[in-house]
């Protein structure tokens, strides 16, 4: 199994970066679009809810990507951008945020979006999502007239837009009728350039043209998830197969058009066909060992900096396969928050034994049982952990290898449970969106408390009224997180997909899977 | 024209189901709390799952609070109990539906795989295990039971995954997944699961053959087989008719759990074949931690199994005067 077969299910996988094909895209654009027929897309496994607001793995966000929208979004360059408002602007003292609507919007049930949607949407996102710790501040909402939207603040925040534009637990504007749905319960009504047809869990799902969609013209062309949206397609059918071998079959007779998660070493079989072609997307995600800060031997700073010396990252990437590439940062680069090529930690893949054998030493460690716990559903976390565990016993460490499933796995590493000191995981949107995005992931996956430099930075962080400030304020809290030990980062991941090349109109831009501005040649 | 003790047989025949009815209950209430224990006993948070794996801790406490998994084990089970008393089996976690909807959506799907599979299973099974008896220990018998044991050892998996490049992608036989209801048509439905059924079924052949093999040889070296010869019946009749029928009451027990098995072992054909049936929805449950859909389906399959029992039971009835009078 590879890589990207192993990254199928992790919750977080976002396809956020660029993408680079290995086939014709770019002939594509030489060609005329056409209108109609429908694109068949084979997917790893269907989304288990449609509300956004509760939303978070990838095969979700695939599907509410192409049926709602947000007051604003990314860009081309992962920067802030409208979408369903014309404009958004900030005090000077960053506690309240106006935002002007735009006009003629209409939601798939035929009603006019207004301010009083938006309100609404925001009151039930505060209510039952599990991102709506982002919006505590916020000390009421307003709708002056139909077409503006105020957020006042009870104290400042300078990134509240990179907050609200966050494609995890995406803030999609919903109809007002649907502001007291519990959690997961919603009806499917967006204002996206698609609209729900049918869902059989399990087996399939379709979407189709919503032809009253209003288009953003403010700009000619499509802006990363935003701009203006031309819809070719007269639908598209997800149909949900688990094993990547069907998928390719699937592709290969034609009877799907675009596929998710093509292994590397199953590659060939879909370039080895002339009308078919693969795509790789990356970065997606950044892979990391996890660091239990508050269990017995790695709650002492010695102890984590001896693991993160000890780590071979060259070795780590080859073993595990797939398609990685080293980063130290826990950005990707080209993204607002990437802060160069320097690493931030003097422990980036220093492959050195005998400095951690040092580091050891004087923690005054007696070979006490470091444990290590993966799962067996990952078989790049599985092998990572191998790796890493050979390298740490190669170091003089004592270490004890559990292997359970990812639930039990992801449940210690969120909450702090079992009775590990190391694991892995990798995390997506974070690298794109920042540290305000990465915060509640520090303060619970290596658990770290009571950390006053860690503290102190974010409160700077969140004071910062310019990016150049915000970047120094990152700086600290990278060089804390990864030079106290607590993450130890390993590499930047991609995946790949594979499409037929009769399928047109895709651009460089990846993000979660786009359907607008798609044809079938 | 009715025999003299076929009231008596009717009579018999009716304690009998009733009898193994009413052994089924205690059976299925254990399989009910025996099924909540284990997934008690397993680690893992299904709140973590919805909510997400970077939700924040009180973002998960307030999903598991909306779950009702904030409430004592004891708590738990009775009111999993005092609902399935009275027919609510409750509802999935992650699928926002009732158990009983979401498996009476995929039931027809796993039933009609496993039905397509025991058809192709029962004649050739039979067929190749009589023949093998019949000509036991000679180039044939050794052919059939190579043929079987290739059967019964080649992993599902594997041999799916090869049956899908070849009938699929190199052929164009069959789509290479999904399902097509039978309200589409007999055709799609026929081809959406011909491939799966057949995969299927290769492991139950190699099992029926054997049995039937087994059960034929007993039953051919038995003193009225030889009688039938020497009167003068052909060999067709003896081995068809007095043969094979005697050998009957082992193939309908192999067949009985040959159907629970096929149930079973849909979990791996469906999740190859993209099929949206019951052991596919068990398999992401059970890694979702949904608890009362596992439960609920246990609970469902359980009664299935047993339901399968009591139809085989009752089939020795009938194929077996001897059961009936004991």
């Amino acid at each position: 199994m590879s890589w990207n077969v192993a990254r199928r299910g992790i919750a977080v996988a976002l396809a956020l970066g660029l993408a680079v094909s290995l086939g014709p895209v770019g002939s594509a654009r030489a060609q005329t679009p056409k209108k109609g027929g429908t694109l068949v897309y084979a997917s790893v496994s269907g989304p288990g809810t449609l509300d956004p607001y509760m939303a978070s793995s990838a095969v979700e966000l695939e599907v509410i990507n192409n049926i709602f929208e947000g007051l604003v979004t990314l860009d081309n360059a992962n920067a802030t951008r409208p979408m369903l408002a014309t404009k958004a602007t900030a005090s000077t003292d960053f506690k309240t945020y106006s935002f002007e609507l735009r006009k003629g919007v209409k939601f798939h049930n035929g009603q006019e979006m207004t301010s009083a949607d938006v309100k609404a949407s925001f009151e039930r996102y505060k209510r039952i999502s599990p991102n709506a710790k982002n919006l505590d501040a916020v000390d009421r909402f307003e709708t002056p007239d139909p077409y503006s939207f105020v957020i006042v603040l009870k104290e400042p925040n300078v990134v509240l837009l990179d907050v609200i534009k966050s494609p995890i637990y995406p803030l999609m504007i919903l109809p007002a009728s649907q502001k007291d749905k519990p959690a997961r319960d919603i009806e499917v009504i967006g204002t996206g350039p698609f609209k729900l047809g049918e869902w059989v869990k399990d087996s399939h799902l379709t979407i189709t043209r919503f032809d009253d969609y209003t288009a953003d013209t403010s700009v000619p062309g499509r802006d990363g998830y935003g701009g203006r949206k031309t819809v070719y397609l007269d639908g598209v059918r997800y149909r949900f197969m688990p094993e990547a071998t069907t998928r390719i079959a699937a592709l290969q007779n034609g009877e799907a058009q675009m596929i998710s998660s093509v292994p590397s070493e199953l590659a060939a079989r879909v370039t080895s066909r002339k009308d078919l072609a693969i795509r790789e997307v990356f970065p997606t995600l950044g892979s990391y060992v996890i660091v239990n800060s508050q269990k017995g031997l790695t709650a002492n700073v010695l102890i984590r900096q001896a693991i993160a010396a000890a780590i071979n990252v060259d070795d780590i990437i080859e073993g595990a396969g797939g398609i990685n590439k080293r980063n130290p940062w826990m950005s990707f680069p080209g993204t607002p928050y990437f802060l160069g090529d320097t690493a931030p930690t003097p422990w980036y893949d220093i492959k050195s034994p005998a400095r951690a054998k040092e580091l050891l030493k004087q923690a005054g460690y007696k070979g006490e049982k470091i444990v290590i716990e993966t799962n067996s559903n990952y078989q790049w976390m599985r092998s990572t952990m191998l790796i890493v565990a050979e390298q740490l016993k190669e170091a003089g460490m004592t270490v004890d290898v559990q292997v359970t499933d990812w639930t039990t796995n992801a449940s210690h590493m969120q909450q702090g449970t079992g009775d590990w000191n190391l694991s892995t995981t990798a995390f997506g949107p974070d690298h794109i969106l920042g540290p305000q995005q990465w915060r509640p992931v520090l303060y619970t996956f290596p658990h770290i408390v009571g950390n006053e430099i860690l503290d102190k930075a974010y409160a700077e962080f969140f004071a910062a009224p310019t990016l150049e400030a915000r970047r120094a304020s990152w700086l600290t809290i990278q060089k804390e997180v990864l030079g106290g030990g607590y993450l130890v980062k390993i590499a930047d991941t991609g995946r790949l997909t594979g499409y037929a090349k009769k399928l047109q109109g895709q651009n460089d831009y990846a993000g979660i899977l786009q359907l607008w501005d798609l044809w079938l040649d | 024209m009715p025999g003299p003790d076929d009231g008596v047989g009717e009579v018999a025949l009716i304690r009998i189901v009733a009898v193994k009815f009413l052994q089924a209950v205690p059976v299925i209430l254990i399989i009910s709390i025996l099924a909540f224990l284990l997934l008690s006993l397993l680690p893992g948070d299904p709140a973590l799952i919805i909510a997400g794996e970077q939700a924040s801790p009180a973002a998960v406490e307030q999903v598991r609070r909306q779950l009702g998994l904030d409430r004592s084990f004891l708590e738990q089970l009775g009111i999993w109990l005092f609902n399935l008393a009275q027919g609510n089996f409750g509802s999935s976690l992650v699928l926002n539906q009732s158990v009983l909807s979401a498996v009476a959506e995929r039931l027809p799907v796993t039933l009609s795989l496993a039905a397509l599979s025991i058809s192709f299973t029962i004649p050739v099974g039979v067929l190749l295990g009589s023949v093998a008896a019949y000509f036991r220990r000679t180039w044939i018998d050794s052919a059939v039971m190579t043929v079987a044991l290739l059967g019964v050892s080649i992993p599902a998996f594997w041999i799916a995954i090869l049956g899908v490049i070849l009938f699929s992608v190199q052929l164009g036989w069959v789509p290479s997944s999904g399902f097509a209801p039978i309200s589409q048509g007999v055709g799609p439905w026929f081809a959406s699961l011909a491939l799966p059924a057949l995969i299927l079924s290769l492991f139950q052949i190699g099992f029926l053959a054997r049995m039937t093999r087994s059960a034929m040889l007993d039953v051919l070296g038995q003193d009225y087989i030889r009688t039938a010869r020497a009167k003068g019946l052909s060999e067709w009749r003896t081995v068809g008719k007095h043969a094979l029928r005697n050998a009957l009451i082992l193939i309908i027990t192999a067949t009985g759990i040959l159907l629970s098995a096929a149930i079973g072992g849909s979990v791996i054909i469906e999740q190859v074949f993209a099929l949206p049936g019951i052991g596919r929805m068990v398999v992401q449950a059970i890694l979702a931690r949904d608890y009362p859909l596992v439960q609920g389906t246990m609970l469902i399959l359980g009664f299935t199994f047993v339901m399968i029992n009591l139809i085989v039971d009752i089939l020795y009835t009938l194929a077996d005067p001897r059961v009936r009078h004991d």
